[in-house]
């Protein structure tokens, strides 16, 4: 394996923060996000798994699609410039996955999405190996491992005294610019990983859509929004136009959550969706069953988060085993 | 940055007439300002797009308007939301986006040489319209050509003015049904499920296309069906809350079909393997 | 104290008197979730210990509607701690629940703790036996609090540009998710000034000038209104000190209306109710 240690690897990414924006997990008050950080040193090494994923880099909370101006001459619209590069560091795989979750949707389903090709393509993704997995996490049940290297340019491993690296993509290579690295005997440590949950076959899921299971556990869902955010592969928006002070329209793309009550109500007062039974069965049938039979991958990557943060323990690894006994 | 081609990016288009068509609804006429989009903006009987209100926001629309009668885009837009009420605050001159068109369309193809059977609730019509006008404008590729049209109050029936063309064309019925008359109105009073049951229509090679509230439509597919009807002859277009129009957003799912992409045109065939309802 | 729980819980549930219960069940990985007990067979979920901080008086608001048209709604049982009590009676105060359709266990609190540490507002807490009840268990705590404000005057106590760049730092977290308003048992209205579209109060955006102005709103919103039954920021994900504002509006209101959410059932709030005598001299 090719190895490189710690100290050539902080200088390493101190180059990169001078040339890209370089976006690493950063300490938050108590928590760790990914954040752009001026250089190693605002780097939070040690960690094991970001409180929020990835994706807003990618889709963003909030971003401006267009700039209407209505003037004298009529109406124009603009496009917003995305400048410079993007290389995320400390990307661990099921954030990695995810993103290629949502490349089913956004970029290998025509139309292609241009704000998120952009930001695909302007964007190195340097993962960071799991060390092993943790309490919430069920990666290797959908197929992944905590060390999945298919899915990032670089991949980092961490080892007694520095880090091993390896090589995916071109893109990698190219960013890897003059990190020395030295070709020594033996393999990257593999991570521990955790018992499988049993997840059932798109396929199988439909027999299930009225089983009185889901109102029982939607009873305690307090209808908030908090796992769609938090979730590395939800990607539902709303498009509004928002008018700024000074007259200029912007039309804004931010986060929508198919659990809000108001998710599909049309103007008028027709809500299919009413209950929050109804929105909590969708969420877990739009990703076991419809995103992979419409799009291809499951789209969880067993990251955990919605697990550690609903403020009511819905569990989605209990609603899995449950749904699998039912 | 230029985007390679942007489907979030909307045409414009200058309104060339806002007519009334009944208790705020109104007909929207739009003439795409570039030449070479109005030129790639061809769409079918059933396909929508959304129009932009800018400053508010955009909202999909069923065309129901038809190429082969001009270039001009119509779409019927009740006033009920923040969308459309900002479009009905615009007036001719006025600037609005177009972006589209979206989704399938009706089997005209298909429908060749068989009795076509509309039934349209309230601003439901629109989308029928230019199924009538198809009919209408090429009369020997279709059989017969029957059209229920309700609405709840005679105020809110929309297209009145085209009765009289849609009547005059041969071998054409049009029935009409309000829920509830006013002093002035002379025609039927009834629920369309209730006209449909006196019209009764003979399933015999025919083809039947309804539109309008997710209640009505219910209740007219049940009402079919006990007329013999089968459900590969029905075909619904559904109405969703939209952002996107192309499958993006996640918003217009019914189970795994969208109904911007997969629809919004199904047959009741399609509708009733739907795990969800609308 | 779980037995006796339980046991009312399935005696409720056995007469018809409930058709549902709402207390606290084991989750998994050792956390404490809310539960609903329909059957009296299951009446053995039901647990109490200090993991069990969720103000259950949020669920009251789906239990308002009857299963079927031309039915009564149902009657259900609950289980409150003393906080969640106030909150009960900020919802008898504003006629969104009816007094009969609830049965209330109310449980005296020695406060509760989050991943083994008590929660702070429990060391501050002196209301440690309901409000209301319909049966009351536990002993009378010895250990009681006294509400001192202290961190809402150290906050106080930082030029106006600190304590704005502290807010900024917090709301920048955010992330809009609403976990704090869902679980608040005050916040019930159909559409919320954050999601109106006509007029739109608020932008769709997650940026912190929305955010500000969400969070400021809702707390006003909540003045003389919240019981501090610390919901919202047991909920939120992003370790917002939400408290911080509904506290310091909570002791405004104290100080100008000499009134404290929920202690009663009957009393109007001071802000939905006009008096022409003002409480204060001009």
């Amino acid at each position: 394996m090719k190895v490189t240690t710690r100290d050539d690897v902080t200088a390493w990414l101190d180059g990169l923060s001078e040339r890209f924006t370089l976006i690493a997990p950063r300490a938050v008050e108590e928590q760790v996000l990914y954040r752009p950080v001026a250089g190693s040193s605002e780097i939070a090494f040690d960690f094991s798994r970001t409180d929020l994923p990835v994706k807003e880099y990618f889709l963003p909370a909030t971003h401006v699609l267009l700039s209407i101006e209505r003037g004298e001459e009529g109406v124009s619209v603009e496009e917003p410039s995305l400048d410079g590069e993007q290389v995320v560091f400390g990307l661990r795989p099921c954030d990695a996955r995810a993103l290629r979750v949502l490349d089913a949707l956004f970029l290998e389903e025509e139309p292609v999405d241009p704000y998120y090709a952009e930001r695909r393509e302007r964007t190195a993704l340097i993962g960071l190996a799991c060390r092993e997995m943790g309490e919430e996490c069920f990666c290797t049940s959908l197929g992944l491992a905590p060390d999945d290297a298919s899915d990032v340019d670089l991949m980092l491993t961490e080892l007694a005294d520095g880090y091993a690296v390896q090589v995916v993509t071109e893109k990698g290579e190219r960013i890897l610019g003059d990190l020395t690295l030295e070709e020594v005997e033996g393999t990257p440590p593999k991570p521990a990983v955790r018992e499988k949950t049993p997840i059932l076959e798109p396929e199988a899921w439909p027999q299930h859509f009225e089983h009185v299971y889901w109102v029982r556990v939607a009873d305690r869902c307090l209808s908030c929004r908090l796992c769609t955010y938090v979730c590395p592969t939800c990607r539902c928006f709303d498009v509004r136009d928002y008018e700024t002070p000074n007259g200029d329209i912007e039309r804004l793309r931010a986060w929508d959550s198919c659990m809000a009550e108001g998710y599909r109500r049309i103007a008028g007062g027709h809500n299919p969706r009413p209950t929050k039974a109804q929105r909590l069965r969708n969420r877990f049938y739009c990703k076991f069953c419809y995103y992979p039979r419409d799009f291809g991958p499951v789209a969880c990557v067993g990251c955990g988060r919605c697990i550690s943060q609903c403020p009511v323990n819905v569990d989605v690894v209990e609603v899995l085993e449950g749904v699998a006994a039912l | 940055m230029a985007l390679a081609s942007n489907p979030y990016h909307p045409y414009l288009g200058t309104l060339v007439g806002v007519d009334d068509l009944a208790t705020d609804i109104s007909l929207f006429q739009v003439a795409l300002d570039d030449a070479e989009e109005r030129e790639r903006f061809t769409y079918r009987p059933g396909q929508f797009a959304f129009v932009s209100a800018f400053g508010v926001g955009e909202a999909p629309f069923c065309l129901t308007s038809t190429p082969l009668r001009g270039p001009v885009l119509e779409f019927a837009v009740n006033k009920i939301g923040t969308v459309t009420s900002a479009l009905h605050r615009l007036g001719e001159g006025d600037v609005v986006g177009v972006r589209g068109p979206f989704g399938n369309w009706f089997p005209l193809d298909e429908m060749r040489d068989k009795h076509v059977i509309l039934l349209g609730g309230g601003i439901g019509g629109a989308p029928l319209r230019p199924v009538i006008h198809t009919v209408l404008d090429n009369r020997a590729d279709y059989d017969k050509l029957t059209t229920l049209w309700a609405a709840r109050l005679p105020s809110l029936l929309i297209f009145t003015g085209e009765f009289d063309d849609w009547r005059a064309a041969p071998d054409t019925d049009l029935h009409v049904t309000v829920d509830q008359g006013d002093e002035a109105w002379t025609g039927n009073v009834g629920l369309i499920t209730e006209l449909l049951e006196k019209v009764a229509p003979s399933p015999e090679n025919a083809v039947t296309i309804t539109c309008g509230p997710p209640i009505m439509i219910k209740f007219t597919l049940l009402t079919l069906e006990k007329l013999g009807f089968t459900r590969d002859q029905m075909f619904v277009t559904l109405e969703a809350k939209m952002k996107c129009g192309m499958g993006k957003c996640g918003r217009c799912n019914l189970g795994e079909k969208f109904v911007c992409t997969d629809g919004p045109v199904f047959s009741y065939a399609e509708v009733s393997q739907f795990l969800e309802s609308f | 104290m779980t037995d006796k729980i339980r046991a009312k819980a399935r005696e409720l549930l056995e007469s018809g008197q409930v058709s549902c219960f709402i207390g606290y069940e084991e989750g998994t990985r050792g956390r404490v979730r809310p539960a609903f007990v329909y059957d009296p067979q299951d009446a053995d979920r039901l647990i109490w210990d200090e993991r069990c901080t969720h103000n259950l008086a949020v669920y009251l608001h789906q239990f308002q509607r009857p299963p079927r048209r031309g039915e009564e709604p149902p009657r259900v049982g609950i289980l409150l701690k003393p906080c969640d009590s106030r909150s009960l009676n900020v919802l008898f105060q504003e006629e969104q629940i009816e007094r009969e359709r609830v049965y209330v266990v109310g449980l005296t609190c020695q406060g509760v703790k989050v991943n083994g540490q008590p929660e702070e507002r429990c060391l501050r807490c002196s209301e440690r036996v309901p409000l209301v009840y319909d049966l009351v268990l536990g002993s009378v705590p010895k250990v009681v609090g006294r509400e001192d404000y202290a961190d809402v005057v150290r906050l106080e106590g930082l030029p106006p540009g600190e304590r704005l760049a502290f807010w900024m730092k917090e709301f920048d977290r955010c992330i809009r998710c609403y976990a704090c308003r869902q679980a608040c048992p005050a916040c019930y209205c159909f559409e919320c000034v954050a999601e109106q579209l006509d007029p739109q109060w608020m932008g769709i955006a997650i940026d912190v000038p929305q955010k500000q102005f969400f969070h400021v709103m809702r707390a006003y919103h909540l003045a003389g209104r919240c019981s501090g039954c610390n919901a919202c920021e047991d909920a939120c994900p992003m370790g917002i000190p939400l408290s911080l504002l509904n506290r310091k509006i909570a002791r405004e209101v104290e100080t100008m209306f000499g009134y404290k959410a929920g202690q009663d059932a009957v009393t109007v709030p001071p802000l939905a109710t006009f008096k022409k005598e003002e409480a204060l001299p001009l």
